[in-house]
């Protein structure tokens, strides 16, 4: 049988979505909070949106050379060598990424759940499972994203409405009276909560009706952009600003701390951190996906499997090189800060600037 | 062959919950009760009481023996007694299902102390942080002590009791979230007051004043009534006033709070509290009947009355101690920014110094059955 080896639109908003949403989601409000207090939302919103134009790039990129895959459009733009270069560098990016993105899922396992299992059991225990999803093709990647994103849609609706009738709405205020000089500050951190938005490039090309893949996209995009507007605000109301900065994971706080009338279960914080478990998976098995279908371009072979698992030594050791969860925060996420936009704006930019300038030319 | 070795292969896995730990074999504790260790200078600082249930002596084949266990031990931090505990109990402590801290008088006075029990609790992965504080106008351990095996719930009675306000007003439930956040909003707080009577029973009533993690004064019943009236905590209780000779008592079922600030020389805010609720109990009587619009606002204005004496007081008593209970700080910071920033640091002298007009409105929605 034919495999086809095709995804439909909505299946890539659904990996758009569930690829996105990570670790992050845990300590972005107190991320936020802790540089431009109440307003953090504007830090959010702002690099969402800055997130926008280099979508449009990629999609104007894949009409300019329709029927091609990234790999074949990047080596006509830029030559073999320069292009390999280049994914070299979004390599480097993607392995610390899941490194990072594993050593943070450890730390919150082992400081909530599993106490007495060692982090290292954890971490090769997630990035195993991660594996077996990666080694297989885009279409398996798009059908479990569509399998996950519900379960992400009832973890959000679920945070918003128990933050609801306790939360006090005024703690939201005063608007608009950080120092937004600091803006661009926040951005620059909280644009990391928006790495793996390209996973978009390899699905692009795979896609079953590429006319509106942009479409769904941005709606994809947008949905991000409001989870995390409505987890920042959940937060702030239910935390207040001076609790939300002290905290390091706010969100599984909230649902920790629910205390409504009548309300019989308490310690909701493993039924919450069981269904992000599923979230960090979506992020950990496409992003080591993509590191495999970088490799696989690199050495020209067929298929990326055979990849996957020489990477995971490699990140479970850089996964446990920090010495504490500051360090983590502090050293890899201050690098990854950079290297998000080396490779996620950066890089496509090139490509995109350097495929116009060469249509021109070729039309001139 | 190969089936075989796979078969072997997975055994390891199979193994199950070997390491599992049956709930009789769990001490969860509810209650932690937290004295200063007198005298004692560097090490063991405190006197920590655990409380927690005999999994084996409650539900439906109840087996013998004391419904709750209680221990005490000197120890230099809240978790460091569980470890010395080990000694003389048998199982392991969770924290999870942690419910009340009571905190001794001594305790409130210091605030360095203070500030590292809360810290730990804050930190702790496994304690929720809704867990309610309480000050004791003692030392925890006899509270403790006192309540001891005579309660039949797991959760425990004190918890019942201060769970929230939807019973009455006379004290405020404050969870250690709630604690940590005043603290970080206006530098004041108020937890219940628990004190013991002449039968030895507890009495959840009143409050204790903190203030930047050190205690400031007691405060009773009538006047936490009047505080949570203004920050509309209060769900439901009971007002009684003389109304010609007559007691009338009156159910406060919603409050609703405006809070109107002006800046002058001076800051002057204006506390609108609208009070509604419904008459309970007046007398059998054939002349003194609530038959008329008349007679409802005249039985309105003597409750105005009567609560403003007390508001009158109150708000003496918390100028004096320069306790900003009443939510003021909170609004200017949300509400007037910029101004904040002006008076955040000397806010102490200008809540002293600020006019603060509050007005009560009551109004009697209904009145009952009978006229």
């Amino acid at each position: 049988m034919q495999k086809k080896n095709t995804i439909s639109n909505n299946q890539i908003k659904n990996l758009l979505i569930t690829t996105i949403i990570g670790v992050g989601i845990l300590s972005l409000p107190s991320n936020m909070a802790t540089i431009l207090d109440n307003d953090g939302w504007a830090a959010i919103l702002a690099s969402g949106l800055l997130i926008v134009p280099f979508i449009l790039m990629i999609d104007r990129l894949f009409k300019m050379y329709p029927n091609k895959d990234i790999f074949e459009i990047g080596e006509e733009v830029l030559g073999r060598v320069l292009f390999t270069v280049l994914l070299i560098v979004l390599l480097l990016y993607t392995i610390i990424t899941l490194a990072y993105g594993s050593r943070i899922f450890g730390e919150v396992i082992k400081g909530y759940l599993l106490d007495r299992t060692p982090i290292k059991v954890i971490i090769i225990t997630m990035l195993l499972a991660a594996a077996y999803i990666s080694r297989t093709e885009i279409e398996v990647l798009g059908r479990m994203a569509t399998m996950v994103y519900p379960i992400l849609i009832i973890l959000i609706v679920f945070i918003a409405m128990i933050s609801i009738p306790k939360g006090d709405y005024t703690n939201i205020l005063p608007v608009f009276n950080a120092d937004f000089r600091l803006l661009p500050k926040g951005i620059l951190i909280s644009i990391f909560s928006y790495a793996g938005y390209e996973i978009i490039v390899l699905a692009y090309s795979a896609s079953d009706s590429k006319g509106d893949t942009l479409k769904y996209v941005l709606r994809g995009l947008f949905i991000v952009i409001g989870i995390y507007l409505i987890t920042f605000f959940s937060t702030l109301s239910q935390l207040g600003i001076n609790q939300l900065k002290r905290r390091i994971w706010p969100t599984i706080a909230i649902a920790n701390e629910v205390d409504l009338p009548g309300y019989f279960i308490e310690n909701l914080d493993g039924i919450v951190l069981a269904l992000w478990v599923l979230i960090v998976y979506t992020t950990i098995g496409p992003i080591l996906y993509t590191g495999g279908k970088t490799l696989s371009y690199i050495f020209n072979t067929r298929s990326h499997d055979m990849f996957i698992l020489p990477l995971i030594p490699l990140i479970y050791i850089l996964s446990i090189i920090p010495d504490n969860i500051i360090s983590v925060y502090e050293n890899m996420g201050t690098i990854l800060g950079y290297m998000v936009i080396a490779s996620n704006i950066a890089i496509p930019f090139l490509i995109f600037v350097v495929a116009l300038i060469r249509k021109r030319r070729s039309k001139a | 062959m190969k089936r075989l070795f796979l078969i072997l292969f997975l055994l390891p896995f199979i193994s199950g919950c070997w390491d599992k730990v049956e709930i009789e074999q769990r001490a969860f504790v509810t209650s932690i009760g937290i004295d200063v260790n007198q005298g004692q200078e560097e090490k063991d600082k405190l006197t920590v009481t655990y409380q927690y249930p005999n999994i084996n002596a409650i539900g439906k084949n109840a087996g013998v023996g004391s419904p709750n266990y209680l221990l005490t031990a000197n120890s230099s931090s809240v978790f460091q007694a569980g470890r010395q505990f080990v000694s003389r109990e048998p199982f392991p402590f969770h924290y999870k299902h942690l419910k009340v801290i009571i905190l001794g008088e001594d305790l409130l006075k210091e605030e360095s102390l203070l500030r590292a029990v809360l810290d730990e609790l804050n930190r702790d992965t496994k304690v929720n942080k809704r867990v309610r504080i309480i000050a004791a106008d003692r030392t925890a351990k006899e509270i403790m002590e006192a309540s001891f095996n005579k309660e039949q719930r797991t959760e425990g009675t004190i918890y019942a009791t201060v769970r929230d306000n939807t019973k009455t007003g006379s004290f405020t439930s404050k969870s250690l979230a709630d604690l940590i956040t005043d603290f970080d909003i206006s530098g004041v707080t108020l937890v219940p007051k628990i004190s013991l009577d002449e039968q030895n029973n507890f009495v959840i009533s009143g409050g204790a004043i903190l203030k930047d993690y050190k205690f400031l004064g007691w405060i009773d019943a009538s006047e936490n009534k009047i505080i949570n009236l203004i920050n509309g905590n209060m769900i439901v209780d009971t007002l009684d006033v003389i109304y010609e000779g007559h007691l009338i008592s009156f159910v406060i079922t919603e409050t609703t709070t405006d809070r109107n600030i002006k800046f002058d020389h001076e800051i002057k805010a204006n506390i609108d509290v609208l009070v509604e609720g419904y008459l309970q109990g007046y007398v059998l009587s054939d002349k003194n009947t609530v038959g008329d619009n008349e007679t409802v606002l005249s039985m309105e204005r003597t409750l105005e009355e009567e609560i403003m004496k007390v508001v009158n007081r109150t708000l003496i008593h918390l100028k004096d101690i320069k306790a900003d209970l009443l939510g003021i700080g909170e609004h200017i910071s949300k509400f007037h920014p910029k101004k904040w920033e002006k008076i955040e640091d000397q806010w102490d002298e200008v809540f002293a110094d600020a006019k603060i007009n509050i007005n009560v409105d009551v109004k009697m929605r209904r009145i009952g059955l009978t006229k």
